[in-house]
């Protein structure tokens, strides 16, 4: 039996832990293609128009496992931590989907942690009994399903990108480092399926990299750092992926070795829309470089690059100013 | 005579200056792109050589603006930078201790925060071009009168009506709908040149600390009315400096005095490039989906650039680094 993952939004954070899963259930988990000019396209013309940009690519991913495989994993995330939600346009998204034409059954289960009492093993084993009736082997996969989440988790925790965790993860490390001396270090802050798509969002790590900054992205911060930072705001974030953006914008700014940092914002975003403002307001309290982007269907690649030009040109400026060159 | 050429590639206009070893212009040329980069630029260099004497030595290149990758490889560039840095690096050599620089051109407008000498903050307009140089050339043709003459007629105005700046087709709206309700035309030409630096300082300005002395630059700072709408709406001094309209240029031939600095020679092909035969193509790679648009630059028959593709494929091929992706 062959399982569909989309290459799009909450893979980023999850992936491991939901390939293990089906894997040790016996299922072949198959993944969507890295996004394509034909993944967005097909996107924007199966999508609403009022979703933002990551959801509408996630459309075209979707499009892309139709007719590779006997199911697609989509589960509706409401809520994946007591008393926070994920983004709204989550949890429609099943629904949308399942408009679409020509697709094979959907794995469509409701993950809600926001109330204690929902147990997240029921969901676990719902999905499960699809593939065995054997209780004790859905419990392994679950178990040894989390155990390859954390150390993923782990990974990206020393400074791994996403793409370099998951290599090391299925031993395909190459002999090239990882890590080389940058002059400078850089924060990225944004969505995951944002910044780590390297298509929508025109290769901005790597651009950065070449450009001789380092990367360090909110997925590098442990999880306990994010929540305490993301305490400093007067008032508690009940958004889940805010609060993660909060929390590492907060923590980088407090770090002197990091130089600047960039906000990545998809175009019709609601919530970045307002964390964006929350880190920018931080940022220039702090009087830290700061740049906002915002990743939206154009494919010019000049306005990324003059803006990223320009942001490290001050960054090393006032580096330079700071040593009294 | 020695000295830098400095070359300004915009989406509106092409600007050529040449700077002395001291780094007064000594000559400017403000001419419109009209979509034809290569031929402008060509042209531009032949008047540049025409006025300056004989002997004139060229010690360094630099090109900024959108046009800047193709035009580098054009004529042999010791640097190739971003328009913000270019923009700043002027205004601190013609306006010394500014604090703060408006700068709106054909289709971008941006604002740089300078403190102490050193660019502390800046920003781009991003999803959205309204109350740009285009919007005010188009409006201009649309009324029937010079461009030239748009800001003294709007100086004429007694009472600036109120004109909805937010998006450039609903100011024209709205500005129609004022002419058929009889209302002046120098009044609504005041009223436009509100609504747009109303617009301007709230999505491009937003939340900066813009601090005197205040320097407005870039082709639309030759519009006498948009000066004193920035000076009515922000309660403090405006100034125009002297090359307003060239200052990326001149920032560029600064930016090329420091590199050959460093590196002790030019590439700059000299004034005959004006005369070599530049085709430019582009084709769409079929090595993958996402079909990258891969633009050639040929000189005398014999390819010298390409750039656009995201793998590198082609631009590599050349052995050139200046590419845009």
């Amino acid at each position: 039996m062959k399982v569909g993952i989309p290459r799009a939004l909450l893979y980023y954070y999850y992936y491991p832990m939901w390939r293990t899963f089906f894997e040790e259930l016996g299922a072949e988990v198959v993944l969507s293609s890295p996004s394509t000019r034909v993944t967005l396209a097909q996107g924007l013309k199966h999508a609403v128009d009022e979703v933002c940009l990551p959801v509408k690519l996630f459309f075209g991913h979707v499009l892309d496992l139709a007719g590779k495989v006997d199911y697609i994993f989509l589960p509706r995330m409401v809520s994946v931590e007591h008393h926070k939600y994920i983004c709204p346009k989550f949890l429609g998204l099943p629904d949308m989907i399942r408009r679409l034409e020509g697709l094979p059954d959907l794995i469509g289960v409701d993950v809600n942690l926001y109330r204690k009492d929902r147990d997240l093993y029921t969901v676990i084993n719902n999905v499960g009994s699809l593939f065995t009736g054997n209780k004790l082997k859905i419990f392994r996969a679950y178990r040894s399903s989390i155990k390859t989440l954390q150390k993923y988790y782990r990974l990206l925790h020393l400074g791994l990108m996403p793409a370099e965790a998951l290599a090391v993860l299925d031993n395909k490390v190459g002999d090239k480092p990882l890590n080389y001396p940058f002059e400078l270090n850089v924060a990225v802050i944004g969505h995951p399926y944002n910044i780590y798509d390297s298509y929508i969002s025109m290769n901005l790590t790597g651009r950065l990299k070449e450009m001789g900054a380092a990367v360090f992205t909110a997925e590098h911060v442990p999880e306990k750092t994010l929540r305490s930072n993301a305490a400093r705001l007067p008032k508690k974030l009940f958004w889940s992926l805010g609060q993660r953006m909060i929390g590492a914008a907060f923590h980088y700014l407090d770090r002197p070795d990091i130089s600047g940092l960039v906000h990545v914002a998809a175009f019709g975003c609601g919530p970045d829309s307002m964390t964006g403002e929350l880190i920018e307001r931080h940022a220039r309290a702090l009087r830290a470089p700061f740049l906002n982007l915002t990743l939206d269907e154009h494919t010019g690649e000049a306005g990324i690059v003059t803006r990223l030009e320009a942001f490290l040109d001050m960054v090393r400026w006032k580096k330079a100013e700071a040593a009294g060159i | 005579m020695k000295g830098y050429l400095g070359i300004d590639v915009g989406s509106v206009s092409t600007n050529l200056v040449f700077l002395n070893e001291g780094g007064i212009v000594r000559e400017a040329i403000y001419l419109r792109t009209q979509g034809q980069p290569i031929a402008t630029v060509q042209k531009g260099l032949k008047e540049l050589n025409g006025r300056l004497p004989d002997g004139v030595k060229v010690r360094g290149a630099g090109v900024t603006g959108s046009g800047r990758h193709l035009t580098g490889v054009l004529v042999g560039a010791d640097t190739v930078k971003n328009e913000i840095t270019a923009h700043a690096v002027a205004s601190l050599l013609l306006v010394p201790g500014v604090q703060t620089i408006l700068e709106i051109g054909g289709q971008d407008s941006k604002i740089i925060i300078l403190r102490n000498g050193v660019v502390t903050d800046f920003a781009m307009n991003t999803v959205c071009a309204a109350g740009t140089g285009s919007f005010l050339d188009q409006q201009a043709a649309r009324l029937n009168i010079p461009i030239e003459q748009f800001g003294e007629i709007a100086l004429q105005a007694e009472s600036p009506v109120r004109i909805a700046g937010r998006c450039a087709v609903f100011a024209e709206s709205d500005m129609i709908h004022k002419q058929q309700m009889g209302c002046g035309l120098p009044d609504i030409l005041a009223g436009l040149c509100e609504a747009l630096v109303r617009n301007y300082l709230n999505n491009v300005g937003k939340g900066k600390e813009i601090l005197a002395p205040v320097v407005f630059q870039g082709g639309v700072a030759a519009n006498v009315g948009m000066a004193k709408a920035f000076e009515k709406a922000l309660e403090l001094p405006v100034t125009v400096p002297a090359h307003f309209d060239v200052m990326g240029a001149v920032g560029a031939a600064l930016l090329a005095r420091e590199a050959v600095a460093r590196t002790g020679v030019s590439r700059f092909k000299g004034f005959s490039v004006a005369d070599s035969l530049f085709k430019t193509g582009s084709f769409e790679c079929s090595g993958c989906p996402n079909m990258c648009e891969v633009v050639e630059v040929a000189e005398q028959g014999s390819v010298i650039a390409r750039w656009g593709d995201r793998c590198g494929k082609w631009s590599e091929d050349v052995g050139k680094k200046e590419k845009i992706s």
